[in-house]
Formats: C-alpha cells, structure tokens, sequence
C-alpha cells in the first residue's frame, strides 16, 4: 500500500465491521487469495461482530468477476455459531437451567 | 424538530421522557426507545469512528446486525445503540477503537 | 436443556403463521425472535395488504402481529421468547443455542422451522459508510417504529418495491425525497407504487446509480450517474444531488447462516436473491429435521411469506405424526394461493427461482 496514491477503491468499504476497503479485497486478489475463506483469514474481513452480512456477497462479486466465474461458483465460506453476537459472561454462566 | 407528529396513519407512542448524556452533554430522550433513535432525534448523526481507518459511522442497519452503531454506554463498550433501549442517566460515549472493557 | 417438538426461528410473518399451524396441531411449540416483539417487518408496513383475505387483504401489515399473537397466546402448548438469539444450530444433535444477553439456553428440538427472514443487499461505492447512507429498513424503522426523522432530504437507491413504498413513506412523513436512482432500464417494483410518487412529483431516473457520498463526517450530497446496459457509468454523466440521506433499497438476500449450519443443500438462485436452502414442496429441507419459510428461502413479500410458513408449520407438525385437521387440503388451497401471488411478470422470475430450489419431483 505505501506510497500507492489513493484510489476511489480505497473509499469504498466493503467489510465495515474491520475497515476493509475494495482496494485491499482487488490486492488480495491479485496476490492469489481466490477464496472467500482465503481473504477471510487474511484480512479478517467477514469476521468482525457482523460475520460478513454486508462483506461476503461484495467478495463474492468481487471474485467471479475477477476470476471470470459465475457467482454460484465462489465457494461459501464456513458458517459457525454463534452467528449474532453473545456476551462472553453469558456463555460463562452457563445455560439457565443447569 | 425531527420528531414526528401528525403522520397520516401512525401514533406514536409518547413514553416518559428522560435524560442521558452524549460525550457529557445531557440529551432529552424517550424512555425505551433505541439510544440511537434518541441521538438521532437529537441531531447526532456520527456514533463512533471506525477502528483501522478512522472513518466517520452512525446508524445503518437498525436491526442490531452490522457493526455500524457500537457505542460505550455506562462504561460497557460495543454497544449495539441502535437496539438497546434508552434508560434514565445512562452514559454514552464515542468508542475509541474497538473499547475498553471495565476491569471490575 | 428444554426440548420441544418443534421450534420456530424468526416472528415475523412467516414465522407467526408456522407458529400457528404447529400450535393448532398440539405439537409443543417454541417460538423464537431476537426482537423485543413479534412482527419481523410487519411492524414497518403501514400499506393495507393485497391479495386473499385468507392472507389479510384490506389490513394493513403493522395490525397483523395482534391478531396472530392473539391465537397464539391461547395456546398452552406454544412458548413465545422474544430478545431471544437463536445463535447456533447443531445438526447432529438437534440443539439450538439461545441466548437473551443474560441466560444462555440450549433447546433441543425434533424439527426446525427457519424463518429468519432477509437481510438488506449492500451496495459498493465511495464513502458507502458515511453516516446518512442508511439502509431502507433502518429508515422505515425510524420512522414508522421510533417515529424520528431520518433527515430532511433523502435520495432514493432502488425502484423495486422496497424503494418505492419507503419513498412514499418518506413523503408522509413531510420528508422530501429529491429523487429516486434506478440501475436497471425500468422500474422494478410495481408501477402503482411508481405512480404515487410520480404523482407527488418525485423524480424517478432508471439507468442510474449513485457513485459517491460527499460529506465530511456526514452526507451533505450524492453524485448520481448515468450507467450503460452493463452497468458502467457514463463519462460526464455524473451530477451532485444535495441531501443528507442517501437510502439503498437494492433488494434483499435470504438470512441462511442457520441452513449452512444445518448442513443443508444449498443453492445460488439469483431470482430469490442468493443462496437458499433446496427444499421440498412442503418446504422441507435436505436436513430432514429443518424446514425453511418465508423470505429465508426467497425473497418474496410478506403475504407469500404467511402462505409458506403454515405450510411448512402443517408438514413440520404433519411430519412428527401429530394430527392437522383437513391437512390435504389446506396445504392444496395454501398451494393454489401462492401460485395466484405468484402471477403476472415479477410472479414469473420467482417461479422459474422456485423451481430451481425445489427438490426433483417435488418431494424428497
């Protein structure tokens, strides 16, 4: 990035939970990453409290276009729960009833 | 005044009123409301600042599903403002970063 | 750990109605919505419903909540849990982790039905995350639930119903909306609607997008631009539109994490606005155990969203051998109802999306 001029790409954001711009997901790409999972576990977009709500179908776009291949060819990443948000000192407890 | 009356087909309804602080100004509100709607209504637009760039963000999704609105209310950071309800002298403040956790 | 035969993952409208049919068949029922109330989106439309009064034609959607919740309450065997995040599905086991920001609750459940409904499509282009560029559902939530302004000058992104209906929510509510930005050629929504807002003097401009926010900390305007038949803007085409809100209502996409978690089958099919779970006539899913309703498995509306939910509330309850009074041929008149909403030009799309997210032969 450094020393690169800033681009429209880099005001367009496309993972807002870890301010991950479209210029950075165009970089990954470039670079090789060629998988949602991939550019997940590279720049963390996709796991921040959201877990890639608004991010995972911009990637997605991003990757057919880039890789020329429909959509439903970008393999999805993994989905585990929890999928919303829980505090931490609610799992500590422990379940209500126990 | 950003608070609507005279809709054609919806009453709202008028709960108590109550005071909360912003960054340590005190913001009039409606008790239960979200504290967004109640920021909003109250003009602030900018409800934190993200945390690797900087940029400005406010209310976006609503819905307690984005990570747009997280806020420091009474000390206890990423707080979903735009679903939690709005209680009598709560504290709420601007993040920095991704927040502090209060060490009891 | 609480077990219960069926658990229902979503209150709004497809979910209450599942709710519903699994209650009157005596199966024990949870009801589960991260909401403070039931309603899911209800809550937001003011409009008076179309269609067959077996769906509420004439009501308006934000009175169809009460109705139902006053069935359900009368119903011993129906548990309600509203604050409530259905956070994980375990497949193996049949567990449902719950949780209301104070208790942690596993609940496990001889069949799931999912109707988590739909999350809003985002839209990439400069400062998207300036405040002031909402979501239409967080604006229709501030108006018509919290009764707060969004701001004084909204530009619209989007013409499918969503865009059109909250534009002329907006315009109720004494908001000016400077103009509506369509990408497509036409109007996706219905012209009905359009025609409201022509009428109020709205510009609506097809073949157009927005490209950028301006604003330092907030949307002070938005440059809007021409766009090719390929979507690529126009050069010179691009003009500054002041507002302060720039609202994108650019469709919706199914919310299906807990479908992925299950294990099921699914597919992209871009006519119901991305990967939906495969499904059976009676909207069970691969996972034998899970069953899928309303928007989570397509982007409809809401009155196809009460339709799918009693059906898959009928077959999940049907299913677990308890008994549904004239079960055959509810399910054959729920059936002939979807087809009916399902006509004319939009019906068509979502039909052809269907039948490419219906198992073979309609059953599993």
């Amino acid at each position: 990035m450094a020393g690169r001029e800033k681009t429209a790409d880099d005001n367009i954001v496309i993972c807002r939970c870890e301010d991950i711009t479209l210029q950075e997901i165009r970089d990954l790409i470039a670079q090789g990453y060629h998988t949602i999972d991939e550019i997940k576990r590279v720049s963390r977009a996709g796991m921040g409290p959201c877990q890639g709500r608004t991010c995972r179908q911009l990637i997605a776009r991003e990757l057919a276009a880039a890789l020329g291949a429909p959509i439903e060819q970008v393999e999805m990443p993994t989905f585990r729960p929890p999928s919303r948000p829980v505090l931490l000192s609610t799992i500590a407890r422990g379940e209500a009833d126990e | 005044m950003v608070r609507l009356k005279n809709h054609p087909i919806l009453d709202f309804p008028t709960g108590r009123e109550v005071v909360f602080t912003f960054n340590g100004k005190d913001i009039k509100g409606i008790e239960g409301e979200p504290i967004a709607a109640a920021l909003h209504a109250a003009g602030v637009r900018v409800l934190r600042h993200s945390p690797t760039l900087g940029r400005a963000r406010g209310f976006f999704c609503a819905i307690g599903t984005c990570s747009s609105c997280l806020m420091t209310v009474d000390g206890v950071p990423n707080v979903r403002v735009c679903t939690e309800p709005l209680k009598q002298g709560m504290i709420v403040e601007t993040q920095k970063g991704h927040g502090h956790l209060p060490i009891e | 750990m609480r077990e219960t035969d069926i658990a229902v993952i979503g209150a709004g409208p497809a979910g209450l109605a599942a709710a519903l049919a699994c209650g009157e068949s005596g199966a024990t029922t949870l009801l589960v919505d991260f909401m403070d109330a039931p309603g899911g989106q209800l809550i937001k439309q003011t409009h008076k419903f179309f269609g067959s009064e077996r769906q509420f034609a004439g009501t308006r959607g934000i009175q169809i909540p009460d109705i139902i919740m006053d069935q359900l309450s009368k119903m011993p065997n129906v548990a309600l849990m509203w604050g409530t995040n259905a956070s994980g599905y375990y497949a193996d086991s049949g567990v449902l982790t719950l949780e209301d920001g104070a208790r942690f609750i596993k609940a496990k459940a001889k069949r799931v039905i999912i109707a988590t409904g739909a999350a809003e499509k985002p839209l990439a282009f400069e400062n998207n995350d300036l405040p002031g560029v909402y979501g239409a559902g967080a604006v229709q939530t501030l108006m018509n639930v919290h009764g707060v302004k969004p701001g004084d000058r909204v530009l619209m992104v989007g013409s499918g119903n969503i865009g059109l209906i909250v534009s002329y929510q907006l315009i109720q509510a004494h908001v000016e909306v400077v103009a509506l930005v369509e990408a497509a050629g036409r109007i996706g929504g219905y012209l009905v609607h359009a025609a409201k807002l022509r009428r109020a003097g709205v510009p609506i401009l097809t073949s157009h997008t927005v490209v950028r926010a301006l604003g330092e900390e907030t949307v002070r305007a938005a440059v809007v631009a021409e766009v090719d038949q390929s979507w690529q803007v126009k050069p010179g085409s691009e003009r500054e539109v002041a507002c302060d809100v720039i609202c994108l209502a650019v469709g919706l996409t199914p919310l299906v994490d807990m479908m992925w978690q299950a294990g099921c089958e699914m597919k992209y099919v871009p006519a119901l606005g991305g990967h939906v779970p495969v499904r059976d006539e009676n909207m069970r899913a691969s996972n034998p155990a899970v069953y899928v309703a309303g928007d989570a498995g397509g982007v409809e509306e809401a009155s196809s969203a009460m339709i799918s939910g009693e059906i898959a509330g009928i077959s999940a309850a049907r299913s677990l051998g308890f008994e549904v009074k004239e079960a055959d041929a509810r399910l054959a008149q729920l059936k002939a109802d979807l087809a009916a909403i399902r006509s004319g030009p939009t019906g068509e799309k979502i039909c052809a999306g269907i039948k490419c997210a219906t198992v073979c032969g309609g059953e599993w």
